[in-house]
């Protein structure tokens, strides 16, 4: 979770600094940004530049690329699956739908996203056997068919980060569990996304804002890509509202977390990044604010496991 | 067109030039594909086409987004979400048929609107919003009927009609406004029936009862005015249940029905009151036979 954090601001970053080769009138403009603001930011309790954020975060990325899944499953016990599995269940997306999944690294909500809707269209076909309605030919060979063609209902999904690394290792687990079609990978950064306007259904960013320089700007560009209609939604840490509870949840950040860091990956440093940066985000109600600035309607928010990690949706109507 | 722009002052005092550029934005793409696809709309009127008394009530549902209908410059209007949400759920009553009151058809709707499908996530996933929209509007529909059939006998153009006459039309224009979707309509009631939509779909019952009691001339105060709005509200919850399994033409049996358990009702009023009388009667009867007794056994003299 932290490695997704780090590696989208080293990737915000670094796709600034090739900005101006790519698309010279942005690139001048978030240049320019680059060498004149040069604002200050937080890492984790640190407080360094905004560009040193990105360069740090990066680097935490790559380093823990390869045990980040393993790391997941050891701090959380397990239960960020169970978080990403009410995300998709709370999306519930209709076949046809195009998902963005910006930070999604190695690929969890994608995967999840791709049983979803093949598990959709067995209950759609199975319904449509049971009211009598006759199937042509055509559906009929296409629900035997091994995954070949696109996936049902011509549902996509692009997974967008700004760390290599974790692309890499998102690639071979698609590969080592089947999954092929409907699935893209995009280096790009959350704060200047290289797709056009007005193009995905469903945006979602899981574990990831947390660590955009400027959450703000990745805002309007999730507000821009999404097609009028379309759905914002972020699964992310948040402030626990029990107070008994948060010092318990202190006490494992600050004293667990760190240490199987140190044992399992190897890296104490960046799991003491994740545990400072989460105390930084801001709570449920400012974030929903935020995302009402961009231009989002209907904002609303949950808290899942009291409060350790809420899912903010919007919609851009 | 000030909902819009005060629920912006509310929720953004820092940028409300650029959410009421947002929203603008948005309505105006918005209006824009109003203005081309007339052909939804024009469907949607097939599935609520009734009796021309249906006009009125188009116009407040359209009126909001439109205030020329020759196609030529649209004010620009703000829309609120919840108006937005009102015609997606529309244009979903045409999808019903083939999906069933579910989140799909809402998403076809959303679809067929313009907008993304995900605008389906603003809704519960079981339907249950576009059930309890649809049942709104037809109530709406419903007393827009009787209120111009209502102005037509003030008028002198037409005649007042029987109590049970009256009350047998209303529910049988009711229940025709099922007929499009009687298929389906098997799931929309267990929906309706689940504990967390119990509040609202009583809610709709009793008013629409009360609409039609209300046009019958009921104006009594004391308990009739419970027990006839009980009787009724069993005598069309029994006949929707005849009518989704009736197969005959035109649902023929079910009207039979209907005509039956009004005369019953009807019957059971007369019955009431003729039981009450009988009883006063012979409540009399005891006191005069007392009294009588009385007299001969020479209690009531005085000393």
């Amino acid at each position: 979770m932290a490695a997704s954090i780090g590696a989208v601001v080293c990737r915000a970053l670094h796709s600034r600094r090739h900005g101006k080769f790519l698309s010279i009138g942005r690139g001048l403009f978030s240049g320019a940004r680059c060498l004149v603001a040069e604002g200050e930011t937080h890492f984790g309790f640190q407080t360094v530049s905004e560009t040193e954020k990105g360069e740090k975060v990066y680097h935490v990325f790559e380093s823990v690329a390869k045990k980040y899944d393993i790391m997941n499953d050891s701090m959380s016990l397990g239960i960020h699956r169970l978080w990403k599995d009410i995300l998709l269940h709370q999306m519930n997306p209709y076949p046809g739908t195009q998902l963005l999944d910006v930070a999604g690294g190695t690929g969890d909500i994608a995967f999840r996203f791709i049983n979803y809707v093949r598990s959709q269209w067995e209950h759609q076909i199975r319904q449509k056997l049971k009211s009598h309605q006759n199937l042509s030919w055509q559906e009929i060979s296409k629900s035997y068919q091994e995954e070949e063609l696109k996936l049902p209902g011509g549902s996509q999904v692009v997974v967008c980060d700004i760390n290599k690394e974790m692309l890499k290792v998102g690639k071979q687990k698609a590969q080592h569990l089947g999954y092929s079609e409907g699935l893209s990978w995009v280096v790009g950064n959350a704060e200047e996304l290289p797709f056009n306007d007005s193009k995905f259904d469903v945006y979602t960013i899981a574990f990831g804002i947390r660590n955009v320089t400027h959450i703000d700007q990745a805002l309007q560009e999730a507000y821009r890509v999404l097609k009028p209609g379309g759905r914002f939604l972020c699964l992310e840490f948040s402030q626990v509202n029990n107070p008994l509870f948060s010092r318990l949840y202190d006490l494992y950040s600050f004293q667990v977390i760190p240490v199987l860091g140190e044992i399992i990956a190897g890296d104490w440093k960046s799991y003491q990044y994740l545990v400072e940066s989460i105390r930084h985000f801001p709570a449920q109600e400012e974030f929903k604010a935020m995302i009402e600035d961009a231009g989002f309607l209907k904002v609303e928010y949950r808290n899942l496991t009291s409060g350790i990690v809420a899912i903010h949706s919007g919609f851009k109507l | 067109m000030t909902l819009m722009v005060s629920v912006s002052v509310v929720r953004c005092p820092l940028y409300p030039a650029q959410r009421a550029f947002h929203a603008s934005a948005l309505l105006r793409r918005v209006s824009d594909e109003q203005k081309q696809e007339p052909p939804p709309s024009s469907s949607q009127q097939r599935f609520e086409s009734h009796p021309p008394g249906d006009q009125p009530d188009q116009e407040p549902q359209r009126s909001h987004h439109s205030y020329t209908d020759q196609g030529g410059e649209e004010s620009e209007d703000y829309e609120s979400e919840e108006q937005l949400q009102q015609r997606i759920l529309t244009a979903a009553l045409e999808f019903v048929p083939a999906h069933g009151w579910t989140g799909d058809a809402i998403a076809e709707g959303a679809k067929a609107l313009g907008l993304s499908v995900a605008a389906a996530g603003m809704f519960h996933s079981d339907g249950s919003e576009l059930i309890l929209h649809f049942v709104s509007q037809c109530n709406s529909e419903l007393s827009n009927l009787l209120e111009e059939q209502q102005k037509l006998v003030q008028l002198g153009q037409a005649e007042k009609k029987k109590t049970d006459q009256f009350l047998r039309d209303a529910v049988e224009a009711r229940l025709r406004m099922l007929i499009p979707y009687i298929e389906k309509w098997p799931q929309a009631v267990s929906i309706l029936l689940l504990p967390h939509n119990i509040p609202s779909s009583l809610n709709l019952l009793t008013s629409m009862v009360d609409d039609m009691w209300h046009y019958a001339g009921d104006q009594s105060t004391d308990i009739n005015w419970y027990t006839r709005r009980t009787v009724l509200a069993g005598i069309y919850n029994t006949t929707e249940l005849v009518m989704m399994q009736d197969s005959s033409p035109d649902f023929e049996e079910t009207w039979h029905f209907l005509e039956n358990r009004i005369a019953d009702a009807m019957k059971m009023g007369i019955t009431a009151k003729q039981v009450q009388l009988t009883g006063e009667a012979l409540v009399q009867g005891l006191m005069g036979a007392a009294v009588t007794i009385k007299n001969l056994a020479g209690l009531n003299q005085r000393r």
